[in-house]
């Protein structure tokens, strides 16, 4: 195994993760992402979330695409299955169905769940797959080096719109929403403890949890979504929302110059592990116990 | 002891019962203890009086392939079965309504068409189906009864499946019909025939095992489930649709999961995610869907997921001839997809082949793990067999000793290098086994790697492993049938074809001519050797395969150096024995010839 690069650790940030008791929770390759990348604090978040949710490492399956957000699997000390562009949630959902106990995590860039992903999403909403989904929007596609992505706003110059991007974003959240999500809030990078916060309550959430992460781009996006930007733009949402009114949730949605964070919506209903179980009950007769 | 060899065909409208009847009598055959080859042609319309053909051969011993010719054929609408009328043998007969409800013109009747030496059997079919049930609907019945009563066939089986086919309905359905048959069977009875039809008795059957009559895709959901199937995945296609059907029904009744995914590669990536899980995992599609699947191929192949992928071939490319079948997807079964990609194809070439394939493929997607794609094509999925099941379940459970080999408290590697170049394999859950895989090259313990050193070396592992299947127990990779030692004439074939290929060599060896087969199961990795060893033993080597290029020749070109000939056919039916053995009888002559020269 000599030729295994060792892990190299940055001090302070093994101070940090050490002192925070979730230490054996981050694998021991150090993320390959740019210094800065918004996506650093997601891994601390999920972590973190693990640590007090007290779910076993080994319970825990991260699935992801084909991004720079993809990589995350390869940062956490848990099972992970880093797969193709687009498909996390229909392997997520596999999973799921084959092993209805294990906590399944999916994770992807904006480009994989909204492009080249996006006829998957309804259907993994729709089914209640009991999964979280956290997409990295970074508006943005990191990975291949600043491409347009279905999140770039108008008017946003990339190696791919030299002209300014012409297309309508699309608005994730009101998409979500619109398609049966149990659980949808949204987050943002540059507020780990908010991030770490929404991401616990995520993975509580019995059913398709859907958490939209902003996250900047610093390497190719320095005019749009940047930290000053977003920190200026972000509004927590407001603490009378009631998180069981879609409508209201819809109206925030909607929001997009000044995007909410918190839980815009929550429902509770049967996942798809409990239809599949009813499945094998009818088709078993009354009273016969699922066992698989 | 006499043995019996006769094909029936039954043609008529959607709206005869053309289907159902022929559905009737292959069942009260097989019933009876007969071994039956069957084949139905639908209309590609879903509704509409479109011509259905349904044929049926019923022999002593379990026959390869339909014959081209039929002994017989029943008329249930003139205007569709007179085209068919030349297809009936010499001394062959024609069942047909000769008291028609307007009359008619001379051409339109059948009797009118009927070529010397064909045996004409006329009956009052729609006035028999009238009086006994009250309408005409039952005039299938009243065909199968007569044509039963004619050749001395034992009414028993068919009432019991008559009573069967009806027991939904009110009873007085079931006694009306049942009296449309009796009544039409004492008329065949006592109808004086010239024909040499005759069936002998039917034979013993063997001990150990039972005999069932299915289609090939009821072969494969019979094969998944013995083999222990947790996990299906599916996208409805035509004609592989009924596997999933069945599914939906059988799968819950032993506590296993069926997901109707909303495209092919949701569902080829759920497969490998369940996979990935631990779980016995399939999908099955056609050849538009394994399109769609080959990029998660690729991923399963490169993080050594076992998962098993069923497709039923039919006509190409793009949406192509949906009802019709065809050989055409082998280059996409084994080549599909980016990179070196090499996964382990099986093609079977019977019913009960896709009952075993089905469930080895099963076994070894576990064992070296690693997708395993089962090839069939339209003609396999629907055409009927009895075949022979073992009473034993012949599949092995879930391979747990290639987790068991993970050895507890070193840090784990999950793609490590063996001798035998599969690796302990650890799924969610377990502890001590935590690893990422990936679509990436990676090193030993999973990480991105892109050295050119570990390229090579897991390139290699995952080449390597796959050859063990080769040796894989309890399965025919490839067998050879007819002469043996040195031939003239050697045929090599693949799929559903084989069926014709051995009837056209069974006529060929009639004909004095040396000849002998040899089918190849598995595709991928290809048996190289057997093969080179066939042709060493042939003057003469002839592919048949149902598609325009030659596919499986094209991967036999590239392990064999020596000169062969290709025999293409796309006419979306099953190749015809006839055409076969024109080719085994034109190079016999060429072999004759050269080694005279
Ligand atoms: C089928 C396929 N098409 C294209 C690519 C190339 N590709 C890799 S990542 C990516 C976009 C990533 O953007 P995003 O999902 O937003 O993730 P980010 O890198 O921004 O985190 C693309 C186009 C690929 N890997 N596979
Ligand atoms: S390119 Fe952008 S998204 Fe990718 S790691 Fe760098 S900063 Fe993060
Ligand atoms: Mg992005």
């Amino acid at each position: 195994m000599g030729n295994l690069r060792q892990p190299v650790y940055l001090e302070e940030k093994l101070k940090q993760v050490r002192e925070s008791g979730r230490l054996n929770i981050r694998s021991k390759s150090l993320p390959t992402w740019c210094p800065g990348c918004g996506y650093f604090s997601i891994v601390d978040g999920v972590a973190m979330a693990i640590n007090r949710l007290q779910i076993s490492q080994k319970d825990v399956t991260v699935v992801s695409g084909i991004g720079c957000a993809s990589r995350f699997p390869f940062f956490l000390e848990t099972y992970g299955f880093h797969t193709l562009h687009g498909r996390t949630l229909p392997v997520a959902t596999g999973i799921k169905v084959a092993n209805d106990k294990l906590t399944v995590l999916a994770v992807g860039g904006d480009g994989d769940a909204f492009a080249i992903g996006g006829a998957h999403i309804p259907h993994a909403a729709r089914r209640n797959v009991d999964i979280t989904y956290l997409v990295f929007d970074n508006g943005i596609y990191g990975l291949t080096k600043g491409q347009t992505s279905p999140t770039s706003v108008l008017g946003f110059t990339t190696s791919t719109s030299p002209y300014k991007n012409q297309d309508q974003p699309l608005n994730p959240l009101l998409m979500m929403l619109s398609y049966g999500t149990s659980w949808v809030g949204q987050s943002y990078a540059g507020d780990p403890r908010h991030l770490s916060e929404m991401i616990t309550q995520a993975m509580a959430h019995r059913g398709f949890s859907y958490l939209h992460i902003l996250s900047p781009c610093v390497t190719f996006d320095k005019t749009s979504k940047t930290y000053t930007n977003l920190k200026a733009q972000v509004r927590w949402l407001p603490e009378n929302h009631d998180s069981s009114d879609k409508m209201a949730a819809m109206k925030y949605a909607m929001d997009t110059d000044n995007p909410p964070i918190g839980l815009f919506y929550k429902e509770s209903r049967p996942t798809l592990a409990d239809n599949l179980n009813l499945v094998i009950e009818s088709a078993r007769g009354q009273g016969a116990r699922a066992s698989l | 002891m006499k043995e019996t060899d006769i094909q029936l065909m039954f043609c008529g409208s959607a709206g005869d019962g053309t289907i159902a009847v022929g559905d009737i009598f292959k069942r009260a055959m097989a019933k009876a203890g007969y071994k039956v080859i069957a084949f139905d042609i639908y209309p590609p319309e879903i509704r509409g009086f479109g011509k259905c053909i349904s044929r049926v051969r019923v022999t002593s011993r379990q026959a390869y392939s339909l014959k081209q010719e039929s002994d017989v054929l029943v008329s249930l609408n003139d205007s569709y079965a007179i085209p068919h009328v030349p297809e009936v043998r010499d001394f062959g007969s024609v069942i047909y309504d000769n008291a028609p409800i307007t009359s008619m013109a001379e051409g339109e009747h059948i009797s009118g068409h009927l070529l010397p030496g064909q045996l004409p059997y006329g009956l009052r079919i729609r006035e028999i189906s009238d009086q006994t049930t009250g309408g005409s609907k039952s005039k299938n019945i009243v065909a199968l009864g007569y044509l039963a009563g004619l050749f001395g066939i034992k009414p028993e089986p068919f009432h019991l499946i008559i009573r069967d086919k009806f027991k939904k309905k009110d009873p007085s359905i079931a006694e009306s019909n049942l009296l449309a048959f009796d009544t039409a069977y004492t008329e065949g009875a006592s109808t004086f025939r010239l024909d040499f039809i005759e069936l002998g008795a039917p034979e013993r059957q063997e001990i150990g095992s039972k005999v069932q009559m299915m289609t090939g895709n009821a072969a494969v959901v019979r094969g998944c489930l013995d083999a222990g199937l947790d996990c299906f995945f599916g996208y409805p296609i035509t004609p592989a649709t009924s596997i999933m059907e069945r599914l939906a029904t059988e799968l819950p009744r032993r506590g296993g999961r069926l997901l109707q995914t909303e495209d092919e590669i949701s569902a080829i990536a759920a497969t490998i995610g369940a996979g990935y899980a631990g779980v016995r995992s399939a999908t099955a599609t056609s050849g538009p869907g394994l399109a769609l699947m080959v990029e998660m191929l690729g991923l399963g192949v490169i993080s050594e997921v076992p998962s098993v992928i069923f497709c039923s071939q039919r006509g190409g490319p793009s949406t192509g001839m949906p009802t019709k079948t065809e050989q055409s997807d082998l280059h996409l079964a084994v080549y599909g997809g980016a990179g070196d990609a090499q996964r382990i194809v099986l093609a079977p070439t019977n019913v009960e082949g896709a009952y075993r394939c089905a469930g080895k493929a099963f076994e070894m997607a576990e064992k070296y793990q690693t997708p395993v794609i089962v090839l069939l094509d339209l003609y396999l999925s629907n055409r009927y067999e009895t075949v022979l099941l073992p009473r034993q379940n012949p599949f092995e459970g879930e391979s747990s000793k290639h987790r068991s080999r993970v050895e507890r408290g070193i840090p784990y590697s999950r793609f490590a290098f063996t001798e035998d170049h599969v690796s302990p394999r650890t799924i969610p859950g377990e502890e001590g086994g935590i690893h990422v895989i990936t679509g990436l090259e990676h090193n030993e313990m999973g990480r991105p790697n892109d050295q050119s050193d570990m390229h090579n070396r897991m390139s290699e592992k995952r080449h390597k492993k796959l050859l063990a299947a080769l040796d894989h127990p309890g399965i025919t990779i490839h067998k050879r049938f007819g002469d043996t030692g040195s031939v003239d004439v050697g045929i090599l074939g693949w799929g559903s074809t084989v069926g014709e290929i051995l009837e056209a060599m069974l006529m060929a060896q009639a004909e004095g001519i040396s000849c002998s087969v040899m089918k190849v199961v598995m595709l991928s990795p290809l048996p190289v050797e057997p093969i080179q060893h066939f042709f060493s033993d042939c003057r003469e080597v002839l592919i048949p395969e149902l598609n325009y290029e030659g596919q499986f020749a094209n991967l036999v070109a590239s392990a064999v150096s020596k000169p062969f000939t290709r025999f293409n056919r796309v006419p979306g039916v099953p190749m015809q024995v006839a055409d076969i053995l024109d080719q085994i009888r034109r190079l016999a002559e060429r072999a004759k010839s050269s080694s005279a020269a």
